[in-house]
């Protein structure tokens, strides 16, 4: 049986505002990329999938368990690795001393078997050859990579990571990429980024979330392909359009619903195609206020 | 790669913590450091402690090389220094002195070689006994004191002393011989 | 550098040990200096393994293990001594209640506590009174507060039962508090040590079983309140502070104890529960 993710109706509610709302989704092996804006709920619904929230109303259901089952929330998590948006370290720890808490957490509880899988997720993030060094004394690009190597412990089924490659270099991203859609073959991935350079390299699907609520959910290519046709190049930025900026050849790229004719066309990226989604027209906001960032 | 990085820039990398940089020091010396300190000793754990000693030894205060001589020969002193303070029992000791015997007369094709490096000296030595062998081994050539070398070739400091004595009385005569 | 390099067969025999002290001494000095030829002993001994010559794979894994592996801390090895098992023995030592400055914070603040009631008046006892039981209180709530324990959302997914490691720092932090106040408490004129532990294992208890609704570090705030409230008012309406001990109040302490560790147990699944704040 393919492992899989799944949430019906799912919504969550802080206070009187909803982060979510009306939340269904299916997920399956491979990388699934989550865009949206700053306040679309995106925090909220990984901390849902990584049993960290329960959700106000819905059911999830991850890998056939249900997580409000404490007995069955135990065994998601002997199977997901979870990266937060902001993670702090305890004081004093070294890198290798920070990710083996983390398994002993995981319950690895064999000292060898632990060592060992330590520094393969150290090896996996090019941290390896810093492993001594004092947290306080890295990077925040080696922090978030560090970050990531503990969801890496045990490469778990089902891997949800806020934003992973924040303040992370090119060079490291690249990288990075490789780690992932290699873990990608067998387990379900699902990061939120800020970067759809990112998602364009990485997701075959994208989930775009807006107010709380799923705008799109499906194939990147097919996302891409709906900006077909609607992205041009002029030398000024052309009022018509729902998206125009200068870009580094000092040209103007333009993205509307309805292109004009007799334009230069180019290629659409997959941000033009976000961009396009998020210029069209709003949902009913009813009761969906931007409540966290 | 470390390849092309030299000892010095490799212990300042181990300064910064850089775990990569100390296993291409480990993979450069391990190997000549352990067959060294085995011709002192024939206690395989005693060599393999007082090589993992060294390694954390410089881990640990890898500036206390002070940039003066080869990196190696810094090594080779913590090595032995190691070594000397592990060894416990006299049989270890012994045996090596069986192996300096074996050794008491030089193959003709090295005697060849000997000369390429200590001329008749390499004769001279080959004629001491292998007591004063070690000694000078442990002294002049490990650089021992006599105190540590005592403590090595499990001998009284006088004995260390008294031998190194004669055994330069015994090569000075050998030289003065060979001279035209 | 010279171009001399140490002939093959004087190289085998240096690392067969078959060679005379000269030679050994010639191979030797080169080696020094020479890194072409120390590949060459590398290559020649790796690969090899065979009894009299060191395993130079199993010498690293030793060195590595020493250099990267987390030194166990003092508590750890006491906890393990105590029977629990290592890997519980790490998670409860990591809790900042074991850390250097949180216990040079608390003996100093019983210390000063202290001194002012042996020297004072009856304040200075009303003092150590209403600090003594809050001491444990804090130092648990401490234990596993996500201000203080910043690693809290990695964590809170992970398998281990909270309620375990709660439990577990609980009982190892009065372990070391309470005999830590029994102490302090000789210097106190009045009523025998031993008559703070149900107050202190009551405000413990208290603020565990809070904490199933609110951070851990709320619940030590309104425990410590509310206790000090009670102190003031029951001194001040019986005007000496042994009233506080007196045996009716035990009685209460001992319930609220009880009480407390039954709502604890019974709502264990929301300690350690991620609320998000708003921002």
């Amino acid at each position: 049986m393919t492992p899989s993710i799944s949430l019906r109706g799912v919504g969550r509610r802080f206070g009187a505002a909803w982060a979510l709302a009306d939340v269904n989704l299916d997920l399956a092996p491979g990388v699934t990329g989550l865009l949206g804006p700053n306040g679309a709920g995106k925090t909220t619904l990984l901390r849902l999938l990584a049993t960290a929230l329960s959700p106000t109303r819905g059911q999830v259901c991850v890998l056939g368990l249900d997580p409000a089952v404490p007995a069955e929330r135990t065994g998601i998590r002997r199977r997901l690795g979870y990266l937060p948006q902001e993670i702090g370290f305890p004081r004093g720890f070294s890198a290798f001393a920070f990710v083996d808490y983390i398994a002993v957490l995981k319950e690895w509880t064999q000292p060898a078997v632990r060592h060992a899988e330590v520094r393969r997720v150290l090896d996996l993030v090019d941290l390896g050859g810093i492993s001594t060094k004092r947290i306080r004394a890295m990077s925040g690009g080696q922090r978030r990579r560090l970050a990531l190597a503990q969801a890496l412990l045990g490469s778990p089924p089902v891997l949800i990571l806020d934003e992973p490659t924040a303040g992370v270099d090119p060079e490291q991203r690249a990288a990075l990429r490789n780690v992932l859609a290699e873990l990608a073959r067998t387990s379900i991935v699902v990061l939120s980024t800020h970067q759809t350079e990112d998602v364009a390299a990485l997701c075959e699907r994208v989930i775009v979330l807006d107010c709380g609520r799923v705008r799109y959910n499906g194939q990147v290519t097919e996302l891409v392909g709906r900006a077909a046709g609607r992205v041009w190049l002029a030398d000024a930025p052309d009022v018509a359009a729902s998206a125009s900026w200068r870009t580094g050849t000092g040209r103007y790229r333009n993205v509307a619903e309805h292109a004009r004719a007799g334009v230069e066309h180019v290629e659409p990226s997959l941000e033009d195609a976000y961009l396009l989604l998020r210029g069209g027209t709003r949902p009913d906001s009813g009761d969906v206020r931007e409540v966290l960032s | 790669m470390h390849g092309s990085r030299s000892d010095a820039a490799l212990l300042a990398a181990i300064g910064e913590r850089d775990l990569a940089a100390m296993r291409a020091l480990y993979d450069r010396h391990a190997a000549w450091l352990s067959v060294r300190l085995t011709r002192r000793c024939n206690d395989c754990d005693a060599v393999a402690d007082a090589v993992q000693d060294t390694f954390v030894a410089v881990w640990r205060k890898p500036q206390g090389f002070r940039g003066d001589g080869d990196v190696a020969a810094w090594l080779w002193g913590i090595a032995i220094r190691r070594l000397v303070s592990r060894l416990r029992s006299h049989r270890e000791v012994m045996a090596r002195f069986e192996m300096m015997d074996a050794t008491l007369v030089p193959a003709a094709e090295d005697q060849v070689l000997l000369s390429v490096e200590y001329g008749d000296i390499g004769q001279a030595l080959a004629r001491l006994s292998p007591e004063m062998r070690a000694v000078i081994q442990a002294v002049v050539l490990d650089g021992l004191t006599a105190k540590e070398a005592a403590r090595l070739l499990d001998m009284p400091v006088g004995s260390v002393k008294t031998r190194l004595s004669r055994a330069k009385a015994h090569l000075r005569a050998a030289l003065a011989e060979g001279l035209p | 550098m010279t171009s001399w390099h140490v002939d093959e067969m004087a190289l085998r025999r240096w690392i067969g040990r078959s060679d005379s002290l000269a030679d050994s001494a010639s191979v030797e000095q080169h080696l020094l200096w020479c890194d072409q030829c120390r590949e060459r002993v590398n290559a020649a001994v790796t690969g090899r393994p065979a009894p009299g010559v060191v395993d130079l794979g199993d010498m690293w894994s030793q060195i590595r293990d020493a250099v990267e592996l987390p030194r166990s801390s003092v508590f750890e090895r006491l906890l393990q001594r105590a029977g629990l098992p290592a890997h519980d023995a790490k998670l409860v030592a990591v809790a900042s209640a074991f850390r250097g400055k949180w216990l040079a914070g608390v003996t100093g603040v019983l210390t000063f506590v202290a001194l002012a009631a042996a020297l004072g008046d009856s304040r200075g006892v009303w003092l150590f009174l209403a600090v003594a039981p809050l001491v444990p209180c804090i130092a648990v709530a401490f234990s596993y507060d996500p201000k203080v324990d910043p690693a809290l959302e990695p964590e809170l997914v992970t398998p281990y039962p909270a309620l375990r490691l709660v439990l577990l720092r609980t009982v190892a932090i009065l372990g070391m508090a309470l005999p830590a106040v029994a102490l302090f408490g000789l210097f106190v004129p009045g009523r025998a040590p031993y008559t703070w532990l149900l107050p202190a294992v009551g405000c413990v208890a208290a603020v565990l079983a809070l904490s199933t609704w609110t951070s851990s570090l709320r619940a030590a705030v309104a425990v410590s309140a509310v206790w000090l409230v009670v102190v003031w008012s029951l001194v001040a309406q019986a005007g000496s502070p042994d009233v506080v001990l007196h045996a009716r109040f035990q009685i209460g302490y001992l319930v609220l104890a009880v009480t407390s560790t039954v709502i604890f147990l019974v709502r264990g699944r929301h300690v350690r529960e991620f609320r998000p704040r708003r921002r």
